[in-house]
């Protein structure tokens, strides 16, 4: 009951997502708007490339949708209301994240596109940045719970939210979720105009909506991650749990959004030198600073 | 009597070892990476069947990463990485053959005649494993990991030591 619940709130919050996105970047707020572009994906044709690798084009969008879906599967959104509380929930989170790297490969290389492969390739150079600054923050939260429990995490944060206890690692990890949804402007992969849609590019009809779909439930769940590491999950005043926990997902969903419509993509060269002569050092800095928070104040 | 336990440790171990055969049955070097890395996720899956909660999910993680990134070393290094023009790659076949076979069976020997002693009936709850996983890293099995993280980072280096172009004297010389 909890899983088809869950599904359905999952569907209803990629569906604003979505809503969300197109207003963010066009400027237009329609609500049906969704609907007509999965209507327009799902009637068109879905050409296979010439001497593609069948099985990865294939299995590409399928796999980003399914990692995306066993990451949300540790999110709770309030203490019931989760999919499988599992004691390794955070590293679960890790481990189902590591799987969009897996997709993105397979999506690149399989349709045997120039573009395409470029694009899959890309999105590796860009693991290699973001991959430290997604672990590293998480090790800081998982030491103030003492626990990998994602439940447990949001229960630590009663008295004080990580965003506070711990900024640094906030903005570290609120970053690397952006490099690891592909957002703008870390948007490497699919990078419009230089790659003319990179991974997405060889992509359409059907699987097009698969990928689409996919890359919508990984952004929901990486606010979600967001929202239960460091802004206190389900907890506030009056408003049942699970809807505090939709408010700040939502909220944390549009700032990640915005934040790309007014800063220009990112050149995989600075995002990989940023990301390891500071981002690194700082997550370091976060974990050891935490660590010594930890002791003073037990 | 033959539990649900077994039949998914059964499932995933021929998964593990069809995906080990699929490596080198395909020309293809990106498909030869993932099919190890499919390989190695169905080892994480069997520990999590045997209720090694966090092994199988390390396993899963960790694996996905490394196997990316080795899909990516074996198309820069490699002449065909998309076994497009069907090129040979493997070498020494009739050594490998003769190391294949001898590892294999001194593996299952060593499973089958090592005294494992008792078999354990109850499992210590996940969030347990983890603790007292963490305190046997800090502990005695320290000098072990890091001496494996040394080892790995010295061959990281090496490895990209090795991918780039090395700049002739003379032109460094003006350079500097």
């Amino acid at each position: 009951m909890t899983v088809i619940l869950m599904l359905l709130l999952l569907a209803v919050g990629v569906y604003l997502v979505a809503v969300l996105e197109a207003w963010i970047t066009n400027g237009r707020f329609r609500l049906a708007a969704p609907v007509y572009s999965a209507l327009s994906l799902l009637g068109r044709e879905s050409i296979i490339p010439r001497k593609s690798d069948l099985l990865f084009f294939e299995v590409g969008p399928v796999l980003l949708l399914i990692a995306a879906l066993l990451a949300a599967a540790v999110i709770p959104l309030s203490p019931d209301l989760i999919i499988t509380d599992l004691a390794t929930g955070a590293l679960f989170l890790n481990a189902a994240l590591a799987y969009i790297l897996v997709a993105l490969i397979m999506a690149g290389w399989g349709p045997n596109g120039a573009y395409a492969m470029i694009g899959g390739w890309r999105f590796l150079g860009q693991l290699v940045a973001y991959a430290m600054l997604i672990v590293m923050p998480i090790t800081a939260v998982a030491m103030r719970a003492e626990s990998l429990v994602t439940t447990d995490i949001v229960v630590s944060q009663a008295g004080l939210w990580n965003i506070i206890y711990q900024p640094l690692g906030f903005i570290l990890f609120f970053f690397a979720a952006m490099g690891l949804a592909f957002l703008p402007p870390f948007d490497l992969p699919v990078a419009e105009g230089e790659l003319a849609g990179g991974v997405e590019s060889e992509y359409s009809g059907v699987r097009l909506a698969i990928f689409r779909l996919g890359r919508m439930v990984l952004i929901i769940t990486l606010a979600a991650a967001t929202v239960t590491f460091y802004l206190g999950g389900w907890q506030g005043p009056i408003l049942p749990p699970w809807l505090w926990s939709a408010i700040k997902i939502m909220f944390v969903t549009a700032a990640m959004l915005l934040v790309g419509r007014f800063v220009p993509r990112i050149r995989e060269t600075h995002l990989l030198a940023w990301c390891w002569k500071f981002g690194i050092p700082l997550a370091l800095l976060n974990i050891f600073a935490v660590g010594i928070l930890l002791v003073m104040i037990p | 009597m033959i539990t649900a336990q077994a039949i998914f440790i059964g499932f995933f171990g021929v998964a593990a070892v069809w995906f080990g055969i699929v490596v080198f049955r395909t020309f293809s070097m990106v498909r030869s990476a993932i099919a190890l890395l499919f390989s190695q996720t169905a080892l994480g899956a069997m520990f999590l069947t045997m209720q090694a909660e966090f092994l199988g999910v390390l396993q899963i993680m960790m694996m996905a990463t490394e196997m990316s990134i080795m899909a990516f070393f074996m198309v820069m290094f490699m002449m065909d990485p998309g076994g497009m023009g069907k090129m040979e790659m493997t070498h020494q076949k009739h050594f490998s053959m003769i190391a294949g076979v001898v590892a294999f069976v001194g593996a299952v020997a060593i499973a089958v005649f090592i005294d494992w002693g008792p078999i354990a009936n109850t499992v210590a709850d996940s969030a347990e494993q983890t603790k007292a996983l963490g305190l046997e890293l800090l502990g005695r099995s320290m000098l072990i990991f890091e001496t494996a993280a040394v080892t790995i980072l010295t061959a990281m280096i090496a490895a990209i030591a090795v991918a780039i172009k090395p700049i002739p004297r003379e032109e460094a010389k003006d350079k500097a």
